[in-house]
C-alpha cells in the first residue's frame, strides 16, 4: 500500500477556511484501495467540511488533495465525479422523482449533454438498486419511501456513479439501528471490490465495529487514526469529546463498546472503596462509584463474573478468585487487606455459597460498612444456615449501616459515599 | 403531490387530440360562425393543399376571416401558451420552488416597462413592431440586470437572485407608473389593453415576430430537460454527479426568459399559465422532464387558446380578454391544488 498507484486519496495539510473560521486543521493521511474508513468526531468537528473539501466543493487554504494521484482542483466537474462519490447529509428529492429517475442522475458524469441514458445506464442503475433491495420501489417517488428506503436508493445513486472512491457524509443519521447496520453492512461489501469507502458516522460503536479504520476529528484537526481498538480508547474519547468513558470489551455482541458518564461536578478528594460482590451484585455499585470519581477496589470476584467485566472496564483493582472455586488463602488474605486499608466498604447484595463464604468473613476487617440489602439474607443463603448466622452477626456491629441498593445510590449521587 | 401516474404516450396522444380539436374549435368560433370543414377548406387552401374538400366552398368573408384575423390570433395564443407553460416548468425547476415563473426574475416587469415607453414616445402609431420590440428590450434587460446584480465571483445563489428579481420589479414598476402618470388618456389606454394581455388584434407579423425565438427557445429547453432533471436535486448534488451548475443554470434562466419575454412581447403579460400548467401536469405525469416540458407546451397552448376562445364567446359581440380569463379560471384552481397539497401533508 506504499506506492502512489494503489492510494486512492492522499491529503497532505489541509486548511479548510468559512467565512473567517478556520474549520479544518493540517489533516493529513491517505486512503488505500479497499479500505473503510470512518470519520468519527464530536458535532462541529469538521468532518463534513472536510469531506466537502475532499470532493472539492470548497476551496482549500492550504494543503493538497490528490484522488489517484490527480490534484482533484483541477480534475473537471465530469472526471472528478467518475473518481468521487459524494452522498451529502440531507438530500432534498423534491418534485416526486422516481427512485429509478434519482439512481440514473448517477450515471450523469458519463453522458454527453445532448444524450440520453442508454439501455447500459439502466442497467447499472438496476443492477445497484437490486444489491440495496430497492429495485422494488424504482417507481415510485422518492418522497413517498421511508427514511431506511431513502437511505438506500441514494446509496444506489452513488454506486450507480461506478467510482473507485465513495464519500459519504452520515448515511445513517436519523435511521433505525438495523437500517444504519444495513448501510455499514453494504459499505464493507463495495470495499471488499477493492473500491474505498470513506464514511462520516456520528456512532462510534457501529463505526468501530465495521470500519476497517477510524479517524477521529475534534476541532478540525486528526486526532487519532489507525484500526478501531487504536482510535477508541478512553485518552482519544477525553481528547475529542471531552467525555468520560470506559472502552471494554462487550461480551455479548464481541464488540468493542463505550460506556459513557458525567464527569463528577464538583472536584472532591474522595477516599478509597472497596466494593464486596459476586454474581452481579457489584456491578452497578461499582459504575456509579466509578463515575463519581472514587478510588476503587473491589473483591474477591471471579472470572467471567458480570462484577468482574465491570471492573475491569473501569480498571477497578480487583482481587480475583479463580471460577467454581472456594476462595483461596491468598486471595482471601489480599481482600482483607483491602478492606483494612479501604475508608469504606461496601458489601454487596451477594448470595452466599462455601465458595464465597470468605467474603462474607472479610466484611468483618472493614472501618466502615455499608451492607446493601434487597432481598432478606435466608433467600440468599446457600450454606445451609452459616451465612445467615454470619450476616445477622455482622449487620449488629457499630460500624456497620444497612440499606438498599436505591438508597445508596441515592447517596452515591449526592456525592455523600467516599466521604470522610 | 404524485398520485397515479398516467401513461405517457397515452397523455400525449389525448393532449395532442385536444390541441388540435381547440385549435379548430377556436378558428370555428366567433362573432361570424365558420363551420369546421370551411375551416379546414380555408386553411388547406392557403397552406397549398392539392385536395379540395368536395362540396366546400368558402365565401370570401369566411376567408378573410380565417385567414387573416383568427388564425394569426389562434397561433399567437399557441406559441405563447406553449413558451408559459415550458418557461414556468423551467423556472420551477432551476428555482426549486412550485410557486416560481419567469416574471419572479422581473421579466414582465421589464416588459411591462418596455411597452409603456413605446407607447409614451407614441411610437406604437408609426409601426405595429416597435410595442413587441420594445417589450422584448425591457424584459431582457431586466432579467440582465436581475442576474448581473445577484452575480458574484461567478455564481448566483438561488436566494440573491429571487430577491435581485423582486428589487428589479419593484423599480421597473416605479418606473413604469411614474411614465403612466404623464401619460393622456388615449395611450394610457393602449398601455392597459397591453397590459391585460390578449390575443384579440394580433396579426401574422405578431407570428412572425414570436414564432422564431418561442420555437428554438423551446426545443433548447426540452433538449436541456435531462439536465433540468439533476439540476432539480438541489446544487450539491448537482455538482457531485458532476455537472457545471452554474453554467447550466444560466443558460436555462436565460433561455426561458428569452423564449417567455417573446412571447410576452406579442400578447401582453399572461398569468397563471405559468404556474398552473406545470404544476398539473407534474401530478400527471411526474416531474421527469423530459416529458413535462412537451405536455407543458402542449397544455399551456391547449389551455390559452380554450380561455381565449371562451372570452370571446361569453358576453358576445364584447371580449374577454385572455389574461383575464386565464386568471380568473387559474387563480381558483390553483388554491384548490394548494388546499389539496396541504392536506395530504405539504406540498
Amino acid at each position: 500500500m506504499n506506492d502512489t498507484e494503489s492510494l486512492a486519496l492522499s491529503v497532505a495539510g489541509v486548511d479548510v477556511q468559512l467565512g473567517d473560521r478556520l474549520i479544518v486543521r493540517d489533516c493529513s493521511f491517505t486512503v488505500g484501495r479497499g479500505e473503510f474508513i470512518g470519520i468519527i468526531g464530536p458535532n462541529g468537528a469538521g468532518k463534513s467540511t472536510l469531506m466537502k473539501s475532499l470532493r472539492g466543493m470548497l476551496p482549500l487554504a492550504a494543503g493538497t488533495v490528490r484522488v489517484f494521484d490527480h490534484p482533484i482542483h483541477s480534475l473537471g466537474d465530469k472526471n472528478a465525479a467518475r473518481l468521487v462519490a459524494y452522498m451529502q447529509q440531507e438530500v432534498n428529492v423534491g418534485f416526486g422523482f422516481t427512485a429509478l429517475e434519482v439512481v440514473l442522475a448517477g450515471r450523469y458524469s458519463y453522458l454527453k449533454w445532448w444524450r440520453n441514458e442508454s439501455e447500459h445506464d439502466r442497467s447499472i442503475a438496476r443492477k445497484y438498486m437490486a444489491f440495496t433491495g430497492t429495485e422494488p420501489l424504482a417507481d415510485k417517488p422518492v418522497n413517498q419511501v421511508s427514511g431506511g428506503e431513502r437511505q438506500r436508493i441514494l446509496l444506489a445513486k452513488v454506486l450507480a456513479q461506478e467510482t473507485p472512491l465513495i464519500f459519504l457524509d452520515e448515511p445513517t443519521a436519523s435511521l433505525d439501528l438495523v437500517y444504519q447496520e444495513e448501510i455499514f453492512r453494504y459499505c464493507q461489501t463495495i470495499c471488499a471490490e477493492m473500491k474505498s469507502v470513506l464514511l462520516i458516522a456520528h456512532d462510534i460503536k457501529l463505526a468501530a465495529k465495521f470500519c476497517s479504520r477510524l479517524i477521529l476529528l475534534a476541532e478540525g484537526r486528526i486526532v487519532a487514526d489507525g484500526s478501531p481498538d487504536e482510535v477508541i480508547t478512553v485518552e482519544n474519547l477525553e481528547r475529542a469529546y471531552g467525555l468520560h468513558a470506559a472502552v471494554f470489551m462487550n461480551q455479548v455482541t464481541g464488540n468493542l463498546d463505550i460506556h459513557t458518564y458525567e464527569a463528577p461536578a464538583q472536584t472532591q478528594q474522595p477516599g478509597t472503596v472497596h466494593v464486596i460482590g459476586g454474581g452481579g451484585a457489584a456491578a452497578s455499585i461499582l459504575r456509579a462509584l466509578y463515575e463519581q470519581g472514587c478510588r476503587l477496589s473491589a473483591g474477591v470476584l471471579q472470572p467471567g463474573d458480570t462484577d468482574a467485566d465491570v471492573a475491569s472496564a473501569f480498571a477497578v483493582d480487583v482481587v480475583m478468585g479463580q471460577s467454581f472455586c472456594a476462595i483461596g488463602a491468598a486471595q482471601a488474605e489480599t481482600n482483607r487487606r483491602k478492606i483494612a486499608e479501604a475508608d469504606v466498604v461496601v458489601l454487596g447484595n451477594i448470595c452466599y455459597g462455601q465458595q464465597n463464604l470468605d467474603n462474607l468473613q472479610a466484611a468483618f476487617f472493614a472501618h466502615k460498612l455499608i451492607v446493601i440489602e434487597d432481598t432478606p439474607i435466608s433467600e440468599r443463603d446457600y450454606t445451609g444456615g452459616t451465612a445467615a448466622g454470619l450476616y445477622g452477626q455482622l449487620v449488629r456491629q457499630a460500624q456497620v449501616e444497612v440499606m438498599t441498593s436505591e438508597e445508596f445510590m441515592g447517596r452515591v449521587v449526592t456525592g455523600k459515599i467516599g466521604k470522610q | 403531490m404524485a398520485g397515479k401516474r398516467l401513461n405517457k404516450k397515452l397523455v400525449f396522444t389525448a393532449l395532442g387530440l385536444l390541441l388540435a380539436g381547440v385549435t379548430l374549435a377556436s378558428l370555428a368560433a366567433g362573432q361570424v360562425k365558420v363551420p369546421i370543414e370551411s375551416v379546414l377548406a380555408v386553411v388547406g387552401r392557403h397552406l397549398g393543399s392539392p385536395v379540395e374538400l368536395p362540396g366546400v366552398v368558402p365565401t370570401p368573408e369566411q376567408i378573410a376571416v380565417i385567414w387573416h384575423i383568427r388564425l394569426p390570433r389562434t397561433l399567437v395564443g399557441v406559441l405563447v401558451g406553449a413558451a408559459l407553460g415550458v418557461s414556468g416548468a423551467v423556472m420551477q425547476g432551476v428555482f426549486g420552488n412550485p410557486l416560481a415563473d419567469p416574471g419572479i426574475i422581473g421579466v414582465s416587469a421589464g416588459a411591462s416597462l418596455g411597452a409603456v415607453i413605446a407607447v409614451s414616445l407614441g411610437l406604437t402609431s408609426i409601426s405595429l413592431y416597435y410595442m413587441p420590440l420594445f417589450a422584448l428590450i425591457g424584459a431582457v434587460l431586466a432579467v440582465a440586470t436581475t442576474v448581473a446584480l445577484s452575480m458574484r465571483d461567478g455564481k448566483i445563489p438561488v436566494m440573491t437572485l429571487l430577491l435581485a428579481g423582486v428589487a428589479v420589479s419593484m423599480f421597473t414598476g416605479a418606473v413604469t407608473s411614474a411614465i403612466l402618470t404623464f401619460m393622456n388618456e388615449y395611450r394610457l389606454r393602449e398601455f392597459l389593453f397591453w397590459m391585460v394581455g390578449g390575443l384579440d388584434y394580433r396579426r401574422w407579423e405578431h407570428v412572425y415576430l414570436a414564432i422564431g425565438p418561442v420555437v428554438v427557445g423551446i426545443l433548447i429547453l426540452c433538449v436541456l430537460a435531462r439536465h433540468l432533471n439533476i439540476l432539480v436535486l438541489g446544487e450539491q448534488e448537482a455538482r457531485a454527479v458532476g455537472m457545471p451548475v452554474a453554467f447550466f443554470r444560466m443558460l436555462l434562466l436565460c433561455v426561458s426568459a428569452v423564449t417567455t419575454a417573446s412571447a410576452v412581447c406579442v400578447s401582453g403579460s399572461i398569468g397563471f399559465v405559468g404556474l398552473v400548467v406545470p404544476h398539473i401536469m407534474r401530478m400527471l405525469i411526474g416531474p421527469e422532464h423530459r416529458s413535462l416540458l412537451p405536455a407543458c407546451a402542449l397544455t399551456g397552448a391547449i389551455f390559452l387558446l380554450a380561455c381565449d376562445t371562451v372570452g370571446r364567446l361569453l358576453i358576445p359581440p364584447a371580449e374577454i380578454r385572455v389574461g383575464i380569463v386565464t386568471a380568473l379560471t387559474g387563480a381558483p384552481y390553483f388554491l384548490y391544488l394548494l388546499r389539496r397539497a396541504q392536506k395530504a401533508g405539504g406540498l
